[in-house]
């Protein structure tokens, strides 16, 4: 009986009941849904150094992150996906699979259960500093549009990622990321937000000296490009976030992350 | 890949390799050769204590007396066994397993989208009042027994088809252990479900529980709205439920203190006798624990409501308490566009799906018929007219 209605529904009644209110996946608020939000940042380095089987890694790993992300009854009601990339023609912000022009308005977080994975190529340079002072401006305004709206966040994440040293526009190297360190440090210390740097395949000491000064507490090398490990982890994370875990829960899991051997750990 | 094998009583078992579901504290693999078992392995060596908490629990069968009905699942996801390393390390516990697509964790009712894939078509309001029901009567059971949930969430329940709830993570419940009078407190805490007095640090207790027994029954039966959403005016900080709670801060109760979450469904949703347990829950009990409502308390609410339903006879999945006079879900689809138990129209640019129902193909077929049979007809009479013009010329 209700297959029928539904069925007759489908096909003919485009018009109910309200046909001027847009049923859009990217609608800057998931209207039928108003639990508490997760905001999460993936801050990824596709500058020219990524080219070839890393940046190819890494797309695959989104595309099945974001499948595991649709799959994921608890994350997919609160977490919502946000990709920046530095890299290619600079610092850009993207909306799912869409990459957004500079100053182009709407939100680019997209929820959990909508997001698609973007295609990234590898080039150009690693504007690492502008796209943290990027990320933590859309983490600033997504808060403002979610309190007015009525909805409540647990702490965001942001994940960089990257191989290389900051670099300015001309591709050289670049010592801007100094004043990021206290800002950083001044706004976790205010809960504002938790980051994660993550640095991966041939990233230099230098580089990784780099990560430890933005997250003293959350920084890692990983051997190779294991993004589909880094992305799980992103999940625990959230998970524990979810869950109200304390500081220790968070350290656990990116210390087992961090020290991580086996297989065994998803 | 090296295998892992772990020891669970006297069998030796092969754990697959990724995890099914991982937390902070534990992560919960499938076994290779016993797809209906899974064992909750920690992450880190824990203490004898934990391991002596298991062996207590493994000698005791609470709510005993399996359910009759053998299409019930158990409705507390025990242990069966403890987990060894080949080396008799204790690593963790042996459960049933109640996973996708079978069971699904409660907070896939909260949404729309999630309540469409995974439970059956016709799950309506009257379904997420009996799994409401269902809840209490576990609760009230439980704590019958001197048992205390202690982390009562959205996460560890998980519902089926037909609306029967399993606890799952009971190795973190509260109990004393019959035998010795030893006590096991609860462990685990879920900060959107946690009472005042159990945020600052005080234990598990059957006001706790009854405290997020309130919040699972109003987010059914809200679809999924939290009692404590919503932003307090004038604020500029980060606002979270947690802290709402410790606030004392319900819309349910003073709608004029927050900024109500957008898309908010009315909490005169509720049947009155329900509205009245959960204002004295979110608002006198949220400081006063013994004055929420019990499991029994809410039972007995719930079992009236449950006999007289309405459904709405404009459109399916639609039903609503005795009290309201018009069917609210049909007034929100006209108001907002949103319906919250139907699927959105399909999008007006697409082409209409093909029809699912082969019945429809002869039809079809029926239909398109006649005006080949007219096309290949005159086509042919024009070849003919071609052919008799050239024999002619």
């Amino acid at each position: 009986m209700a297959g029928s209605w539904w069925d007759r529904d489908r096909s003919q009644d485009h018009t109910a009941p309200n046909p001027n209110v847009r049923h859009d996946a990217y609608a800057d608020i998931d209207f039928e849904n108003n639990a508490q939000r997760l905001p999460l940042v993936l801050c990824l380095d596709t500058s020219s150094s990524m080219a070839g089987l890393p940046i190819s890694t890494l797309n695959d790993a989104m595309r099945m992150w974001a499948q595991e992300l649709h799959d994921d009854v608890s994350l997919s009601a609160s977490v919502e996906v946000a990709v920046i990339t530095f890299g290619g023609i600079g610092v850009r912000a993207w909306r799912g699979p869409q990459m957004l022009a500079p100053g182009q308005p709407g939100t680019p977080f997209v929820p959990a259960h909508a997001f698609h994975a973007p295609q990234f190529e590898a080039a150009g340079v690693t504007l690492l500093t502008e796209a943290l002072d990027m990320a933590m401006q859309i983490v600033a305004e997504r808060k403002q549009e979610l309190r007015a709206a009525g909805l409540q966040y647990y702490r965001p994440q942001i994940c960089l990622m990257t191989d290389g040293l900051p670099t300015d526009t001309e591709g050289q190297l670049s010592d801007s990321w100094h004043r990021l360190g206290p800002v950083l440090a001044a706004e976790q210390e205010k809960r504002h937000f938790r980051l994660y740097a993550i640095g991966v395949g041939g990233i230099s000491q230098q580089g990784l000296d780099v990560l430890r000064a933005l997250a003293p507490a959350f920084h890692a090398h990983l051997h190779g490009f294991p993004f589909k490990q880094l992305l799980a982890m992103m999940s625990a994370s959230a998970n524990a976030e979810q869950k109200g875990a304390g500081d220790e829960v968070f350290e656990k899991i990116f210390h087992q992350f961090r020290t991580q051997r086996s297989a065994w750990e998803s | 890949m090296t295998e892992r094998r772990v020891r669970v009583g006297t069998e030796e078992l092969r754990v697959d390799e990724l995890a099914a579901k991982g937390g902070g504290q534990a992560s919960v693999y499938t076994l290779t050769d016993r797809p209906g078992t899974v064992v909750k392995l920690y992450r880190e060596p824990q203490g004898p204590d934990q391991e002596r908490r298991l062996e207590r629990m493994l000698g005791l069968t609470p709510l005993g007396g399996r359910p009759t009905n053998s299409s019930q699942p158990p409705e507390l996801a025990w242990p069966t066994g403890v987990v060894r390393g080949l080396d008799g390390a204790f690593l963790g516990y042996a459960m049933q397993r109640f996973g996708e697509p079978d069971h699904i964790p409660l907070i896939g009712l909260f949404t729309r989208a999630q309540r469409l894939r995974w439970f059956p078509p016709r799950t309506d309001w009257k379904f997420l009042l009996g799994v409401c029901w269902n809840l209490a009567f576990m609760t009230a059971r439980m704590h019958h027994e001197g048992l205390v949930i202690g982390d009562f969430s959205s996460n560890n329940i998980v519902v089926d088809g037909n609306g029967f709830v399993t606890l799952l993570d009971c190795d973190s419940i509260a109990f004393t252990d019959p035998g010795s009078g030893e006590h096991f407190p609860a462990l685990m805490q879920t900060a959107d479900y946690s009472a005042p007095e159990r945020q600052a640090g005080g234990p598990a207790t059957e006001h706790t529980d009854n405290f997020a027994l309130a919040v699972l029954i109003y987010q059914l039966l809200t679809v999924g709205n939290h009692p404590f959403g919503g932003v307090p005016h004038g604020s500029s900080s980060d606002s979270t439920i947690k802290d709402n709670i410790a606030a004392s801060c319900s819309y349910v109760v003073q709608p004029d203190k927050v900024v109500t979450p957008r898309g908010m469904i009315e909490p005169a949703i509720l049947p009155p006798a329900l509205l009245t347990l959960a204002r004295q829950a979110f608002g006198p009990g949220v400081r006063s624990p013994a004055e929420r409502p019990s499991a029994e308390d809410w039972l007995r609410a719930l079992d009236l409501e449950r006999g007289r339903t309405h459904t709405c006879p404009e459109r399916p999945r639609h039903s609503y308490g005795f009290h309201l006079q018009a069917c609210p879900w049909c007034t929100r689809a006209a108001q907002s566009g949103q319906d919250p138990f139907n699927p959105p129209p399909a999008p007006a640019p697409m082409p209409p799906p093909v029809p699912a129902d082969p019945a429809a193909e002869p039809e079809d077929k029926s239909l398109i018929t006649p005006g080949i049979l007219i096309f290949w007809a005159i086509l042919a009479a024009m070849v003919i007219a071609v052919i008799v013009a050239a024999a002619n010329g």
